[in-house]
Parts: C-alpha cells; structure tokens; sequence
C-alpha cells in the first residue's frame, strides 16, 4: 500500500516534534517583543517606556538544566519550541526569520516567571528546522 | 550626573553617524547608529559585535569646590568577528577601524549637557567633558577581538540635579 497523500514529505519531522511536545505535558510561552516606537532619543537613553506585545508560542516544553551555572546563582532552562508555531508568528509579524524573531525578544515569560535567552539553537532533519531550543536564564525581579 | 552621561552618549552618538553612518545595528525592531548604553537595553549574555558599548562604571564626587563635580568612568567596549565576505581574515583590520572610529569620535572632549528628560532637550549652563580615552590590551576570544577603552567623564552639578 502506498502512501499517496499530497503532503510535504519533509514536514514529518515537524509534525511527530508537535505531537510529541503536545504529549509531553506541551504549554504556551510568551515571547515579550518590543513594539515600534518613532522617539530613538528617549529610548536609547532608558527614558521613554518600550511598547511590548505578547507573542504567543505553542507548544513548548521547558526542562531544567543542571546546576553549573554559577554566577548569582540564576537556574538555567532550556526551552523547546515547536517551530511550526515560531514560523507562524514570523509569518504573522512579517519578519524575514526567526532569528529575528528571538532578536526582537526581551524576555520569555512561562507559567507567569519570567526568563532571559542566553542563546538559541535549532534542531532540522531534511533541511527543515522542528524544533528550537532556547537556553534560558530566570530573570531577575524588577521593580513595578 | 544622569544628564552628563546622556550628554555624553548622544555626542558620541551623533559624532559616529558623521565619522561612519555605515556602521548601524538593528536592535528592538530599529536600524540604530551603532552605538548603545548597555544599561539601558535589555540584558544580553554577549555584547553585540560591531558596535560601541558604553558601560558606566566608577564614580567620584568632589564637593570641596564651590560645585561639586562629578566624574564617572565610561568603560567602551567593542568587539569584532571580522566580516563573513573575508571569512574573518580581517577582524585585525576591523577592530583598527573601530579602534580609529572611537579616536575621532571622543574629540573634541566636551560637549554641552543637556537635560534629554525634557521635551525638547533643554540646554542646561555647563559643560561635560572628559580626559583622553586609554585604550586596555586586545582581548583575543577565540574568533573574536574585544578591546575596552575607559574614558573619566566630569561634569559640574547644576542646581535641581
């Protein structure tokens, strides 16, 4: 029997990372991304309030990393995220890549707790990213 | 003192648009001058490479004069790959241009303090300026060169400082 469906062969590993980080317990993280704003001055200098929107990314599944981070003693995550939901939030906000997208954010919040990106990787098979991976650092308390 | 360190980076800020406005960055969604206060963005685990980073430091007040004056040290940091057309190869070459790009910029050593929390910014009575930039050892990182110059920025408080 033959496998005659018109779907792209190499979204398979997109599809099964999906499924899987659907199944293992799979939430919603919020990338927090600055907005335009048209005053640089006062926003290079720290004066002026940044715009943020919320953007949202599904599912995503978080694992601690072990404790060998040392200075201020922060826990370090990684958090893997589903790249068929990044690429639709690239889509969504018009940017050219999801690097973009990650330069663009200053901070993930998961579970209401707020976490830094220290760097970002990617997984791909067959030339097409599945999954990315965010090494994450907890974010301090700032005042409100 | 927060209006002399605005002062300070602006003129550094505006004076870099003139000496290299190639030298641009995209940060928060914006093409900006390539030139930032690293406390006022967000927390980045590397500096961005390419690019002038003030970091402010030390600071001394002296209040045995008739105005106190205030001098805070501007450490600023740069850092370079190279560029991808020369494989890196010319990071060397990179980080003298930057190295001269700073030299040109930090001259004259003063600028005039302004008060940027105001619409426009207004023009306060004195000056900001500061001592010739002291240039640390390259700091080689694998791939990429860092250098650090430390410039003493003074300014003299003015009253509602």
């Amino acid at each position: 029997m033959t496998d005659t469906a018109a779907r792209n062969p190499t979204g398979s590993a997109r599809m099964m990372a999906d499924a899987l980080l659907r199944s293992m317990t799979g939430t919603t993280a919020l990338l927090r991304v600055t907005g335009a704003n048209t005053d640089t001055n006062m926003l290079e200098l720290g004066l002026a309030a940044t715009p943020f929107a919320d953007v949202v990314v599904s599912p995503v599944v978080m694992r601690k990393l072990r404790p060998s981070w040392q200075e201020g003693g922060e826990s370090k995550w990684e958090l893997i995220v589903s790249a068929t939901s990044v690429e639709q939030q690239v889509n969504a906000l018009s940017l050219a890549t999801a690097q973009s997208l990650f330069a663009m954010t200053l901070s993930v919040t998961v579970a209401e707790q707020d976490y830094l990106i220290e760097s970002i990787a990617s997984n791909e098979a067959f030339g097409q990213i599945y999954v990315y991976r965010l090494l994450l650092r907890e974010a301090r308390q700032q005042s409100v | 003192m927060q209006n002399a360190k605005d002062s300070f980076y602006m003129a550094l800020r505006t004076r870099l648009v003139a000496i290299n406005p190639e030298r641009t960055m995209l940060l928060r969604g914006a093409v900006r001058p390539g030139i930032l206060v690293e406390e006022a963005e967000a927390p980045m685990s590397q500096p961005p490479s390419d690019v002038f980073v003030l970091r402010w430091l030390g600071l001394g007040i002296d209040t045995d004069i008739s105005t106190s004056m205030a001098a805070e040290q501007c450490e600023i940091v740069y850092q370079t790959c190279g560029s991808q057309s020369f494989g890196g190869l010319d990071r060397g070459r990179a980080l003298s241009e930057m190295d001269e790009e700073l030299t040109a910029m930090i001259e004259p050593y003063w600028t005039p303090k302004l008060n940027y929390a105001a619409t426009p910014p207004g023009t306060m009575l004195t000056k900001v300026f500061w001592e010739e930039p002291s240039f640390a050892p390259i700091q080689i990182q694998r791939d990429r060169l860092l250098r650090t110059a430390s410039v003493i920025v003074y300014s003299y408080q003015e009253q509602g400082e």
